[in-house]
């Protein structure tokens, strides 16, 4: 095999024979050719040397109630319209299809009963009220719906040790 | 699997990761699924993070602002990359940055000053003796010292390299380098720690 340490060589394989990654036929070619090359074998026993004292460093324990934060900074993160809208969920849930259906029907009813097109006065500007699409409806239910499976899990998980 | 999930997948679906499936679980309003991700994750990101920047209050704290961003990208999430790849990029970037400026310096003296973040430096083993103890925290310290002092973006390739396992093309994508960079860096970052370590041999 071609010396690793060489310039042009692959010196990772060098890495990945300390970190074990290498199959058995390229770790049984290796250990070949090391027993003839001092840089490598010098290397690569340097390597796994690192490789043992960084298993040492070990983290520190995780905070219980991580997940519990989580969910709450999630929580707050929703919009308000969504917190707004949490109680009327069931009710919306159902009657947001049908009350788009009966819109759509007011709409077709409205436009074929429509006799002629009359100029329609603008809106005063002042007159204008912020409303919430049906997209962000819909948006809001899935984050009530969201919200709604993480409180059923934040208990469970508040207890798992970690 | 959900179909419109499946559809959402497009072509990808036959080399997607089981972490993509989920995330894309989530971006179809599964909540269980975000928690899945968070239960699988929890630990990797915030002892990638603890092992950056070595302070664990300010880890988590950017752990949290991890799978904050995580859910809060669920509607513009595509499965581009594996799930890992994009998860460490978020972790990775807010490490930098929060090392770069410097936001956490004074909460860490404070945390140094009076050792609440100790709890793995307890005695933990019971047929250790105290002698072996402070032996071992020597080590630690040693080791931990030899991390910091490498340069922030070899620090980051050593840690996914050791401890998630990542191949150097993952590496590569969440520092946004080519692989042929990602193990020059590596080897500089090696030759380092083993000039600094080679005593504990």
């Amino acid at each position: 095999m071609n010396c690793p340490m060489k310039v042009g060589g692959n010196r990772e394989v060098l890495l990945d024979y300390a970190a074990g990654k290498l199959n058995a036929g390229a770790r049984t070619e290796l250990d070949l050719h090391m027993r003839n090359c001092l840089p490598c074998s010098e290397f690569a026993a340097g390597q796994q040397s690192v490789w043992r004292a960084l298993d040492e460093f070990e983290p520190a324990p995780v905070s219980m109630d991580f997940d519990r934060r989580l969910y709450a900074r999630i929580e707050q993160s929703v919009p308000w319209w969504t917190r707004w809208l949490r109680p009327l969920n069931p009710l919306l849930r159902h009657s947001v299809p049908i009350a788009a259906a009966a819109g759509v029907i007011v709409m077709a009813g409205l436009l074929l009963d429509r006799p002629v097109a009359a100029p329609v006065a603008p809106a005063p500007q002042s007159a204008q009220v912020e409303s919430l699409q049906p997209e962000q409806l819909q948006s809001a239910l899935d984050d009530i719906e969201m919200l709604r499976q993480f409180n059923q899990l934040v208990p469970d998980s508040a207890g798992a040790k970690m | 699997m959900d179909e419109r999930v499946k559809q959402g997948m497009g072509g990808l679906a036959a080399t997607l990761d089981f972490d993509a499936e989920l995330m894309l679980r989530v971006k179809e309003g599964d909540g269980a699924s975000f928690a899945i991700l968070l239960e699988k994750h929890r630990l990797p990101v915030i002892h990638f993070l603890y092992r950056m920047v070595q302070n664990q209050a300010v880890a988590e704290e950017l752990a949290q602002e991890v799978f904050l961003r995580v859910y809060r990208s669920r509607a513009s999430y595509e499965p581009t990359a594996k799930f890992t790849t994009w998860l460490f990029r978020i972790a990775t970037h807010l490490a930098l940055n929060s090392l770069r400026d410097g936001k956490y310096q004074r909460l860490e003296e404070h945390l140094d000053d009076d050792s609440a973040e100790a709890p793995a430096r307890q005695v933990s083993d019971q047929h250790e003796s105290v002698e072996q103890w402070m032996v071992h925290q020597a080590r630690m310290e040693e080791i931990r010292r030899a991390v910091a002092t490498l340069p922030e973006k070899q620090r980051a390739a050593v840690l996914m390299h050791k401890y998630e396992e990542m191949e150097y093309s993952q590496i590569a994508k969440v520092l946004n380098c080519s692989e042929s960079a990602i193990k020059s860096l590596l080897f500089r970052a090696y030759e380092t720690l083993r000039a600094r370590l080679a005593h504990m041999a």
